[in-house]
């Protein structure tokens, strides 16, 4: 990658100043400001009180952050594995010319436009344990419906499931993008030598959406991570706070406990997390851009 | 390439358009009004906001939705550390302790007028708190319930059953009343949000204070086990009562749903789902005392009217008329009869009782005799932290997890006596 | 080749879990009160009742809260690329200290939802009073990483050479980012655009917390306002309110499907 020298020195600074700038005011004074209030009991009325890092002692005694933080991984592995799996699979299906075809793309990717409050309204509708269209649907086969959302085994799952219908689509159109960009002439050249379907994709293709997939996962995770629309108009972190994932942790103690110290405990540590899971990310991004020369996945 | 000056020059005036807040008529005074509703409540409150910005010439009411209870006292406290409070509001009766010792309500004591408001005193500041008489007045009852027991008449007549009026005898009508189809389907006798309100109630009923008399934080002692204890034998051993999904609203209105659907044929919720029960169900919809144990107890629910000490003193005085105005009879028979919670006053219920009102609708006379019984809660800034963090979240633990009602409440009473 | 019968069921199978939800949302909303008690999952309702969708217009002013939702998420989306353009450039063409230090800023905040910073915002927007203006809504997030990130990949792709022979015509910096480069990555342009405008068209949290006046507020508060809490759900309304507010964003789609769809690609191509 070839960099080019400023005209003068201060244009590079010049140019960031308004982004930079933005960034300071709405994203780490925020932070910064949460640093600092995590080491307060503050209700947001009568004056903080310094606590040290009581916040943080009683968030790990009560168990609520490693809850929390396990909910949330377990809930967006589960969301990037689905999502992606399902993506590449209806890529793989959808990839061929028409109308039919382009009809059904665009209607799995639509589910990507529409809010999160619609689509956690709708789903909270279909879920209902007894008006709900998908138990009436059951019954109809005479099979048993289930409680979906009040099940604690069943609530975070039913989550997920809902956060991948809306994200499929978008994992699809992505690869179905990185398959334009498989040489037809591998395809064939391995088709003559012998390769059957599979041996094709397993061999050729996939090797070959390795940074669709990349990145993929990787804006999945941001997604899932930051999951909170669905669990605020679905579940409010219930069934015995089966589905309480940090951001909705975050909020219930900020809206409904008053703990704007222990909310940004909750912050610092979230974002800590984060942190390390892009930079390792990013990481893998850079080396691959460092070693082909080119464009990297995104 | 054009787009970027464009983009600058709308960015611009879409930046403009929101600068200017909609102000009131000229000559009138603004009065900002933060309300918490959506659907039917939020329609008739600006009906009634319209009667009174017509019904007079110096204040104009505006009013303004702020999201759900708990979001709208959140935007509150934020507004009132940003010094942007409006003058009025109406909050959860929970959380009027500690707003009082925060010091950010307006005492209504010397307003004028005051003396003319006549209050029923289980719904006013004197019968809702302990001792609340005797403290600076600092709310007026608005949106004001109990919890009431609505039952399907028709299954009941069938049966032969009368309402319980007993813990004995809501078991024994709940196993008899529930009972599975062919298909396996099941109707369950009993459905009740699993939710600290009624939990308070069976704590009432079985005689027990979440605060004792000297401040010592007890959850109701032995009547805290004991209202968890009736629970999961209806739920998990009985199976004669539902236990509703989600927290919150969702769980009362699935209560609501699976009433109205036959698939409980008696449920505990608010009184102010009286109109909506009545009008939506294909059978009788009847409403009942709740049941007692070692006596009769409902707590009160639903909100309250508070003046913001930190706004302007003209707009709190326009807050003040619209709350005189608010209290005439005309409009509390309206708001009650339109959404169903309870009048507030005696004027209004003496005019509904002789408009006929209760001899026409018999469930809402239900409702306001079992004021009789209503408990005053414990006045403490900490309530609706003993609701939201200690109580709450171990009710649906305690119940659909089985754990021990002793233990559960052993270490609520540890946590709420330990934590500041 | 035309595809037989089974095939192209099969086609349309695939996309049945998507296109269902949304048909029953469709037909709910047709429904009225007593409908839904009697059989809340009958599949279709009893004729084209639009009672829900007059509920859902004497509810909110829809038209009103159209033009807000719409004016903020135009603002946003060409805020976020007047600002990535140079942001973008300097971190993928100038060679400067602190360059990767710059670049890891930005990209760290693609990891903060609004959830956890809007306590200090609402401080910081309350003190020089912009609370209630549209500027709440939209300078919070004049920047967007993923635009910025985007912009600054698709940069690496167009040639030094082109930017060394502006220089040499005597273009100025700010020429350059805002006529020369914009052509060249229009689908990279195009793709942030249309994905922070429906990102905060469909927006319910920001504009929830950050207005306390009702002229600026967004459709997708107004459907939220038409659940009554705790009285019984009033599901046929509340779809009908559903409707209204997934329409124009699929609307939007379906005229700039092909673009938004290309995008999406050029996206995970680095076009």
């Amino acid at each position: 990658m070839k960099l080019l020298s400023p005209r003068r020195p201060t244009d590079p600074y010049l140019l960031l100043l308004p982004t930079l700038l933005i960034l300071g005011c709405f994203f780490f004074y925020p932070l910064l400001a949460a640093g600092k209030l995590s080491l307060y009991s503050w209700d947001l009325l009568t004056p903080p009180r310094f606590v040290g890092l009581d916040n943080y002692r009683a968030l790990w005694s009560e168990g609520l952050l490693l809850h929390s933080l396990e909910l949330t991984l377990v809930f967006s592995l589960g969301v990037v594995t689905a999502s992606t799996i399902l993506g590449l699979a209806l890529a793989l299906l959808l990839n061929r010319p028409g109308r039919l075809a382009a009809f059904a793309r665009a209607s799995i990717f639509s589910a990507y436009i529409v809010s999160w409050v619609s689509v956690a309204l709708l789903w909270l509708w279909i879920l209902d344990a007894d008006g709900g269209a998908l138990n009436a649907a059951l019954q109809r086969l005479g099979l048993p419906g289930w409680r979906w959302l009040s099940d604690p085994r069943l609530a975070l799952p039913s989550l997920a499931a809902v956060t991948v219908w809306k994200l499929a689509g978008y994992a699809m159109i992505l690869y179905l993008a990185g398959l334009q960009d498989v040489p037809a002439h591998l395809l064939e050249a391995a088709a003559l030598d012998g390769a059957g379907r599979w041996q094709r994709f397993r061999h050729v293709t996939w090797p070959l959406l390795r940074p669709t997939t990349a990145f993929v996962t990787s804006t999945g995770a941001i997604a899932s991570f930051q999951v909170f629309d669905v669990v605020r108009v679905m579940t409010q972190g219930g069934p015995m706070d089966h589905t309480n994932v940090l951001v909705y942790a975050i909020y219930e103690q900020i809206f409904l406990n008053l703990r704007v110290g222990r909310a940004s405990a909750l912050v610092v540590v979230f974002f800590l997390v984060l942190l390390g899971l892009t930079l390792w990310q990013l990481r893998l991004w850079l080396r691959r851009e460092g070693a082909e020369g080119q464009s990297p996945p995104a | 390439m054009r787009l970027p000056r464009r983009a600058l020059l709308q960015g611009a005036a879409a930046l403009g358009l929101g600068c200017r807040p909609r102000a009131a008529p000229p000559g009138r005074q603004l009065v900002r009004l933060w309300y918490t509703y959506g659907g039917k409540n939020r329609l008739v409150l600006e009906q009634l906001v319209a009667g009174f910005n017509a019904a007079q010439a110096e204040h104009w009411v505006q009013p303004v939705f702020q999201g759900d209870y708990y979001e709208g006292l959140a935007k509150l406290r934020t507004a009132l550390a940003a010094g942007a409070a409006p003058a009025l509001s109406h909050v959860v009766g929970e959380v009027i302790p500690y707003l009082a010792e925060a010091g950010v309500l307006e005492p209504l004591a010397t307003r004028p007028g005051v003396d003319q408001l006549d209050l029923l005193p289980a719904l006013g500041q004197a019968g809702t708190w302990r001792g609340g008489g005797q403290r600076p007045l600092v709310c007026l009852p608005f949106n004001r319930s109990t919890p009431i027991a609505f039952y399907d008449a028709d299954v009941f007549e069938r049966e032969g059953i009368a309402p319980p009026e007993s813990w004995q005898a809501l078991l024994e009508a709940a196993r008899w009343l529930s009972t599975t189809d062919a298909s396996g389907a099941r109707r369950y006798g009993f459905a009740c949000p699993i939710d600290w309100w009624f939990w308070a109630a069976l704590v009432g009923q079985a005689g027990g204070e979440l605060i004792e008399a000297d401040g010592r934080i007890s959850l109701g002692g032995v009547a805290g086990i004991k209202a968890l204890e009736l629970w999961q034998r209806m739920v998990n051993e009985d199976r004669s009562m539902k236990p509703p999904p989600g927290r919150d609203y969702n769980a009362w209105e699935a209560t609501n749903q699976d009433f109205l659907a036959g698939r409980s044929v008696m449920i505990w919720t608010s009184t102010a789902f009286v109109r909506y029960l009545e009008d939506n169900a294909r059978f009788n919809v009847r409403a009942a005392k709740l049941p007692g144990f070692v006596r009769r107890a409902v707590p009160t629910g639903g909100t309250h009217w508070i003046l913001l000490r930190a706004a302007p003193e003209p707009e709190k005085a326009g807050a003040w008329q619209f709350l005189r105005y608010l209290h005439e009879p005309a409009q509390v028979a309206r708001w009650a009869t339109s959404t169903g919670y309870i009048p507030t006053t005696q004027s209004a219920v003496r005019r509904l009782t002789e408009a006929g009102h209760y001899a026409e609708h018999p469930n809402d006379a239900v409702a306001l005799a079992q004021l009789d019984v209503a408990q005053p809660w414990p006045w403490s800034p900490r309530l609706f932290q003993l609701q939201r963090e200690i109580i709450q979240p171990r009710l649906e633990a305690a119940v659909l997890g089985r754990q021990s009602p002793r233990a559960v409440m052993q270490d609520a009473v540890r946590l709420a006596q330990r934590e500041p | 080749m035309p595809l037989r019968w089974p095939r192209r069921l099969g086609l349309v199978g695939l996309a049945l879990p998507w296109l269902l939800p949304y048909a029953w949302m469709v037909s709910t909303s047709f429904k009225t009160l007593p409908e839904l008690v009697a059989a809340p999952s009958a599949p279709l309702p009893s004729g084209l009742n639009l009672d829900a969708y007059a509920a859902v217009f004497e509810a909110m002013p829809v038209g009103a809260y159209l033009l807000n939702t719409t004016l903020m998420a135009l603002a946003i989306g060409l805020l976020q690329l007047a600002l990535a353009l140079p942001a973008g450039y300097a971190l993928s063409k100038l060679s400067f200290r602190g360059r990767g230090l710059a670049f890891g800023l930005v990209v760290a905040t693609l990891l903060i939802p609004a959830q956890v910073r809007f306590v200090p915002v609402f401080t910081l927007l309350a003190e020089v009073r912009l609370t209630n203006t549209m500027t709440a809504l939209v300078l919070p997030f004049a920047v967007s990483a993923l635009g910025t990130f985007l912009i600054r990949q698709a940069l690496l792709s167009v040639p030094p050479q082109l930017i060394e022979a502006a220089r040499l015509d005597g273009a100025g910096e700010l020429t350059i980012i805002y006529r020369l480069l914009p052509p060249l990555l229009r689908p990279s342009l195009v793709a942030a655009f249309l994905f922070s405008f429906v990102y905060h068209w469909n927006d319910y949290f920001w504009p929830l917390v950050m207005t306390t006046d009702d002229s600026v507020r967004t459709l997708p508060l107004g459907v939220a306002l038409l659940r009554e809490q705790g009285t019984g759900v009033r599901w046929h309304i509340v779809m009908a309110g559903n409707v209204l507010l997934s329409l124009p964003a699929l609307l939007l789609f379906a005229l700039t499907q092909r673009q938004l769809i290309h995008a999406a690609a050029g996206k995970a191509a680095g076009r």
